[in-house]
């Protein structure tokens, strides 16, 4: 069992910087857990305290069912993988593998073993005689990977790991580590800025600001009922689009209103709590792929006139950059859409998949 | 063509530089195999049939000064000094860069600015107070080049250490390293590159020292450069020959060492200087 659970656990650094405040957190066994933040966010702190190698200002840290607040990294049954790799540059990689067995006095035969089938299944084998400095960036990520992997731990703890790679590395690495969560059967806590490796990899994602959780669920949650505006703008790819505005009821409907734009609410899903919350400033949330091109204007509150600043094409599909009534917006379309830049169009929002937030507290409604 | 004939003054600048730094060298080396009587009045022509003195000079030389015996304490004194710079600055340098506090800060500096004390203004109170503590002896020196050594082997240490990733080091704390083991498995092995620096730059200096083995240790235990200097005598009695002879022996080790280690200490010195 190996459960981690931060009990209102505070970190203050030396010159008084209080990094994290009251973390309450409760990882389950064998989960694959992400921590997901901005630069600075105090996620790699969070992971360093689980490994150990960061103190703990007030609180307790659990791993399993024992208190580790004061137990050595070596102790606590984790391994980590650094975003610099940390390979030893001096041994090769078989020696780099074999390095905490040994210290551990496990017989030769035994770590032997242990290191020629962790490096098959990392299709290492070939590389085992080399030093770090002769082998590509996706083969010293490998190597990190099985220097936790060979011994055993109940927790593995992944700091940026991916960041050092090229992008079509970086997806084949993405894929690797999911499966070798799968196979090892152990709890995962993996640290990144990158909310399309904590979506693909995740069972849930911590998303953290300035050293507060904003939000701990599973991909879909996030993505579909964002806590507050900061995980609705950093959880997507292209970010969901906000408009300002103000709640107005006219004509027994509500809207969201501004000096360019006038927005129907009455199919979005918080509709029951709107009479509430009348007059309030508030903040319209839809995502890119919830924007489609419409064939006309349909006069309907769903349906706006907007002007192409860009098109990018990727293939499968286009992503629109476009001014709505001095809004800018982004809109995700099909590879068949023929427009370009300049091009008058319109578009319709899907207003049953649009979000709206209190704009003094940032919190959806 | 302007470009070629810049490089042709260029190639002969430094050819005639080189010939201006290897003269005395080679005159040196030159009169080893002359007759005493002939260094004085042709110091600067060839041995012939008549000047060659063939390898008595050396031979003769090496009776004269008990030159076994200095090159013995010469080796002595060099080895342990080096090895224990080596290992006490190393260990020091890491403390001090890793370790954040006003102390270390403090430390460092220290160290640094011991660099730039001239050793002829502490001389005589060191001298006096190895006397006094009973560290005038071929062991005792040791400690004294432990002292004087640690200024830029620290300052050299903590430069490359700056660049080697803590996260090594965390890493090696995870796997089940004790701070002493990290150090002698991990920090250490990788600070060979300007451990061999420190160890030719300090090898240099200490093997062809004079000031301070002829301060505290005097003529009771002499090191090769003392020894030679016994060939001068007293008025006007020097043997030119046995000198320029001894001479040649006494940087035979030192040149080997450089020739063998010399991409080292560019490497070492460089290392530190930007980030890898």
């Amino acid at each position: 069992m190996a459960q981690i659970i931060f009990e209102n656990v505070t970190k203050i650094y030396p010159n008084n910087v209080k990094v994290i405040e009251n973390l309450n957190l409760h990882f389950e066994d064998k989960e694959f857990i992400v921590l997901l933040g901005p630069s600075g966010c105090g996620k790699s702190t969070i992971l360093r305290m689980i490994a150990g190698l960061e103190s703990i200002t007030s609180g307790k840290l659990f791993i399993g069912q024992k208190i580790v607040n004061d137990v050595a990294p070596k102790d606590r049954d984790i391994a980590m993988v650094f975003q610099s790799y940390a390979l030893y540059p001096h041994m090769s990689v078989y020696k780099n593998m074999a390095f905490s067995l040994m210290i551990k006095k496990m017989p030769k035969e035994e770590i032997d073993k242990k290191v020629k089938n962790v490096a098959k299944i990392l299709e290492l084998t070939p590389f085992l005689d080399r030093k770090p400095n002769a082998l590509s960036g996706g083969q010293r990520q490998r190597v990190a990977l099985g220097r936790a992997m060979v011994r055993n731990p109940s927790v593995f703890l992944l700091d940026e790991p991916l960041s050092n790679l090229d992008a079509k590395l970086r997806t084949s690495m993405r894929k690797q580590i999911s499966l070798l969560h799968k196979q090892l059967q152990t709890t995962f806590v993996y640290v990144t800025h990158d909310q399309t490796e904590a979506m693909t990899m995740a069972d849930r994602i911590v998303v953290i600001k300035q050293g507060q959780i904003q939000q701990f669920d599973k991909p879909q949650v996030l993505y579909d009922k964002p806590a507050n505006i900061f995980v609705a703008g950093f959880v997507g790819s292209p970010a969901m689009n906000f408009i300002e505005g103000e709640l107005v009821c006219k004509d027994g409907k509500f809207w969201c209103v501004n000096e360019n734009l006038t927005i129907d609410l009455t199919k979005i899903k918080c509709a029951d709590k709107l009479p509430n919350l009348k007059d309030k400033k508030i903040i319209f949330g839809i995502r890119p792929e919830d924007i489609s091109l419409s064939a006309a204007d349909q006069k309907d509150g769903e349906t706006f006139k907007a002007s192409v600043l860009i098109a990018e094409r990727t293939g499968a599909e286009v992503y629109l950059h476009l001014v709505v009534s001095n809004c800018e917006i982004n809109s995700r379309v099909g590879s068949n859409a023929d427009v370009k830049f300049g091009d008058k169009i319109y578009v319709k929002f899907d207003i049953s998949k649009a979000h709206l937030f209190d704009s003094a507290t940032g919190k959806a409604i | 063509m302007n470009e070629k004939k810049k490089d042709l003054a260029f190639f002969v600048g430094m050819a005639l530089l080189s010939i201006i730094c290897l003269a005395p060298i080679a005159i040196v080396l030159i009169n080893s195999f002359k007759g005493q009587f002939f260094i004085s009045s042709s110091p600067f022509s060839l041995p012939d049939a008549k000047t060659f003195a063939g390898l008595s000079n050396y031979l003769g030389g090496v009776g004269k000064i008990g030159f076994w015996k200095a090159f013995g304490y010469s080796c002595f004194i060099t080895v342990f000094s080096v090895c224990a710079i080596v290992l006490l600055t190393s260990m020091t340098a890491w403390m001090i860069t890793r370790v954040k506090s006003k102390l270390s800060k403090g430390l460092y500096y220290a160290f640094v600015f011991s660099m730039i004390v001239p050793f002829q203004m502490v001389m005589f109170t060191m001298s006096k107070i190895a006397n006094m503590l009973n560290i005038d002896n071929p062991i005792g020196i040791i400690l004294i080049y432990v002292g004087f050594g640690s200024g830029l082997s620290i300052f050299l240490f903590s430069g490359f250490i700056k660049s080697i990733p803590v996260d090594i080091e965390e890493a090696a704390m995870i796997d089940g390293c004790s701070p002493i083991r990290i150090f002698f498995s991990v920090i250490f092995p990788i600070l060979k590159p300007i451990s061999i620096t420190v160890a030719i730059l300090n090898t240099m200096w200490i093997w062809n020292d004079y000031l301070l083995p002829n301060l505290v240790i005097g003529s009771n235990y002499r090191t090769i450069p003392i020894a030679i200097q016994y060939l001068q005598g007293g008025y006007g009695s020097r043997d030119m020959g046995a000198l320029m002879a001894m001479l040649i022996l006494a940087i035979i080790p030192v040149i080997i060492l450089y020739l063998v280690c010399q991409k080292y200490i560019i490497k070492g010195v460089m290392s530190g200087a930007v980030k890898g």
